[in-house]
């Protein structure tokens, strides 16, 4: 792919990955077929700072664990009140990284 | 995160005992609803009781055989019993025979939730447990 249109594309959504991903996502990009671009360019990807804030509001019921995909765990959150209390908290510092991963695994099913 | 087979079940493990020394340390208590630092954020913020506040009365009561008052408490309190008393047993046989039953059903549980006609009314169930609990003031 056009190393312009990449550069861009990492520019503007590198705070949705961590840092060493970004290598990867690049490096896979410019290997990637020009006609993918429309797909990868409208990705919808998770905002870490929003779920920061949803895990601060409403972490205790487990939405934060919901909305990036862990079904399970966010019925363990809502049901324990979040983990008594403790692991509401314990997420607070654990959910931009977790979203951060899980819009690197929707990113391989893309193009990895 | 993504969860594999021992990540799931340290975690389910962990917090079966966690949950056990809670129940152990209520129980002695006899103050149920305790000012311990831990608790509900929720209802120590706001006052204001989340969805599965009661939940540790109502097992407490479980375990004193009283089934009915335990329902009017929290009905959360028959899956938390059932989960603490099914998945240390389930993870032991899963541990013992190297399979992966729990996971298997875990996921399925995940798929299931995920879709609306599932999912939406389980949210139902919820909130109204929610209207409840405030209506009755746990």
């Amino acid at each position: 792919m056009d190393l312009q249109k990449v550069d861009m594309f990492i520019m503007s959504n590198s705070k949705f990955f961590e840092s060493h991903h970004l290598n990867v996502i690049r490096e896979q990009l410019i290997a990637l077929d020009d006609s993918k671009w429309v797909m990868v360019s409208t990705v919808q990807l998770k905002d870490p700072t929003t779920m920061l804030i949803i895990s601060i509001l409403a972490g205790s019921f487990g939405i934060d664990r919901f909305m990036v995909g862990d079904t399970g765990l966010g019925v363990g959150k809502l049901l324990t009140c979040g983990g008594f209390g403790i692991w509401a908290i314990i997420d607070w510092f654990l959910i931009q990284g977790v979203t951060r991963e899980k819009n690197m695994q929707k990113m391989q099913l893309l193009i990895g | 995160m993504i969860i594999n087979r021992n990540k799931l079940y340290a975690l389910l493990f962990t917090a079966c005992i966690a949950g056990y020394i809670w129940l152990f340390f209520n129980m002695n208590d006899n103050t149920t609803d305790s000012n311990l630092v831990v608790g509900c954020l929720i209802k120590k913020t706001t006052n204001m009781p989340c969805p599965s506040c009661g939940t540790t009365r109502s097992v407490i009561h479980l375990i004193n055989g009283n089934l009915n008052s335990a329902f009017m408490i929290n009905p959360f309190g028959f899956l938390i019993a059932a989960i603490l008393l099914i998945s240390p047993v389930w993870i032991a046989y899963d541990v013992a025979t190297k399979k992966e039953t729990l996971l298997s059903c875990y996921k399925k549980t995940e798929y299931y939730i995920r879709q609306p006609k599932y999912g939406i009314p389980l949210l139902l169930i919820v909130i109204f447990n929610w209207i409840w609990n405030i209506a009755k003031g746990l």
